[in-house]
């Protein structure tokens, strides 16, 4: 949809929903490394001690629950369809590693947030979400909370890796990209630039 | 392998954990049954009793609960045409690399005392229960509130000269207290074939003296943590701070050299 020069990527639950997932996201990573490291436990005195850091984290873990499954509506359809200009864009590295290459032009999601969509965040949120509701509902299950516990850690070193570079990559690596998730509008020419087969789509030359 | 990280912990702490460890020497043939530890257990430690029922053997409660830190197990063991009746004290064997304390995500909560002992603080105790799945003996409880339960070798009694509730009131010698070292001479001083607890987990606090398989007493064989333990307390909790520290770090050279993607907006903006 343009407005005047500008045209709408987001729907307003859209942006809504995405920062619901990534303020959920923060507060369980962060009391997460509290009660990882023993060193890093003063992060949990600031939610108030272990007790309520606990609670926190397990309320809070039900909203990021609930608030990827809400995700699914947004982005699924979109991310699992892969064409032959995501394998190019995955041949160029998305452009990212040289100033000269350009990937071929991406429909509204390109392959790497496709990727980071299906396999960071469905997959290893819907892994570390179920791992978290055994541990908080079966504690005395010892093998499957060993298991569960297991996974927990796996996809929280995954969340790690992955959610830097996604901060990264949508603010200062492509500028004009972060009010993708605030105004939820960008210009035709970081369209033309970024997603040029949705900017065609949506009518512009 | 046990050895050698109960050597690596005693250098990098100052404090020789194993040579300075109290513990407890179990003689389970020397045991009458009478179950005096676990009534001096629960006095000193001010625990109710749990009312049980009756299932046709001297043994009760059928289990460890969060009001019984001590408890005797009553095993008929049938070997040829003999039954043999075997007590065994059955509490928190104070592990030196003790499972509990390596998952536990409260600090504080499972602490180790000067006497090496693993003992809790239940105020800051969260809850999770993580510990239980840790504890290669299936050993700690959780009471109505939800805090832990277990055996803390008398803390509050040692450090004061005194001996454990249990040790103290044992008629007949089969709970000893003493340096764990000396304990472990006295067992092998009575010609006792196993010691168990010498080098298992890092060395327990609680010794077995046992003249068959530990199996036969029904303890394992050798026991251990989960190896998953082991894998995300070794590698999968350094490798998270890699990955954040890793990831931060390539986003900023990668900003430095390469550069950002702009948008050649036209002058408009």
């Amino acid at each position: 949809m343009m407005k005047g020069n500008l045209i709408e990527k987001t729907t307003a639950w859209e942006r809504f929903n995405h920062w619901v997932l990534a303020v959920s996201f923060l507060i369980l990573f962060f009391t997460g490394l509290g009660f990882l490291y023993q060193s890093l436990n003063w992060i949990n005195t600031i939610f108030g001690g272990n007790h309520l850091a606990s609670a926190i984290h397990k309320w809070t873990g039900l909203v990021f629950t609930l608030s990827l499954i809400l995700t699914l509506g947004s982005y699924f359809g979109e991310a699992i369809r892969f064409t032959s200009e995501d394998s190019k864009w995955i041949s160029s590295l998305g452009g990212y590693f040289s100033r000269e290459m350009e990937p071929p032009p991406q429909g509204k999601l390109n392959a790497g947030q496709k990727l980071f969509y299906l396999i960071v965040v469905v997959l290893f949120g819907a892994t570390s979400a179920f791992s978290g509701f055994i541990i908080w509902l079966f504690p005395d299950s010892r093998g499957l909370i060993l298991f569960a516990h297991f996974l927990h850690n796996i996809s929280y070193v995954v969340f790690a890796f992955a959610v830097p570079l996604h901060i990264y990559l949508g603010t200062a690596a492509n500028p004009g990209t972060f009010r993708v998730m605030t105004r939820g509008t960008v210009t035709a020419a970081w369209a033309k630039k970024h997603h040029g087969r949705w900017a065609k789509d949506m009518g512009i030359e | 392998m046990a050895l050698e990280t109960t050597e690596i912990k005693r250098r990098l702490s100052g404090v020789d954990v194993l040579t300075r460890k109290k513990g407890l020497l179990i003689s389970p043939e020397l045991c009458i049954g009478c179950r005096g530890c676990q009534t001096a257990c629960k006095e000193w430690n001010k625990l109710p009793g749990d009312r049980t029922s009756n299932r046709g053997t001297y043994e009760n409660p059928p289990d460890l609960t969060p009001n019984l830190y001590n408890k005797i197990r009553f095993l008929e063991v049938t070997g040829g045409d003999t039954v043999k009746w075997l007590f065994v004290s059955q509490r928190c064997m104070h592990c030196t690399d003790a499972g509990c304390m390596k998952v536990c995500p409260a600090p504080g909560a499972l602490y180790r005392t000067a006497e090496g002992a693993v003992a809790f603080d239940r105020n800051k105790c969260i809850g999770c229960r993580f510990c239980v799945a840790g504890c290669p003996f299936n050993i700690p409880r959780y009471d109505q509130e939800g805090r832990i339960a277990k055996c803390h070798l008398c803390s509050d009694r040692i450090p004061y000269g005194l001996q454990p509730a249990c040790a103290k009131t044992c008629p007949t010698g089969a709970i000893r207290y003493g340096d764990r070292e000396e304990l472990m001479g006295i067992a092998k001083e009575a010609g006792y074939k196993t010691v168990y607890g010498t080098t298992d987990l890092g060395g327990l606090g609680v010794l077995y003296a046992f003249r068959e398989r530990p199996s036969y007493y029904g303890l394992p064989d050798s026991p251990s943590f989960s190896p998953t333990i082991a894998l995300w307390k070794n590698i999968l909790k350094p490798l998270a701070l890699i990955g954040l520290g890793g990831a931060v770090a390539a986003a900023a050279a990668h900003y430095v050299t390469i550069g950002p993607k702009e948008v050649d907006e036209g002058g408009e903006e």
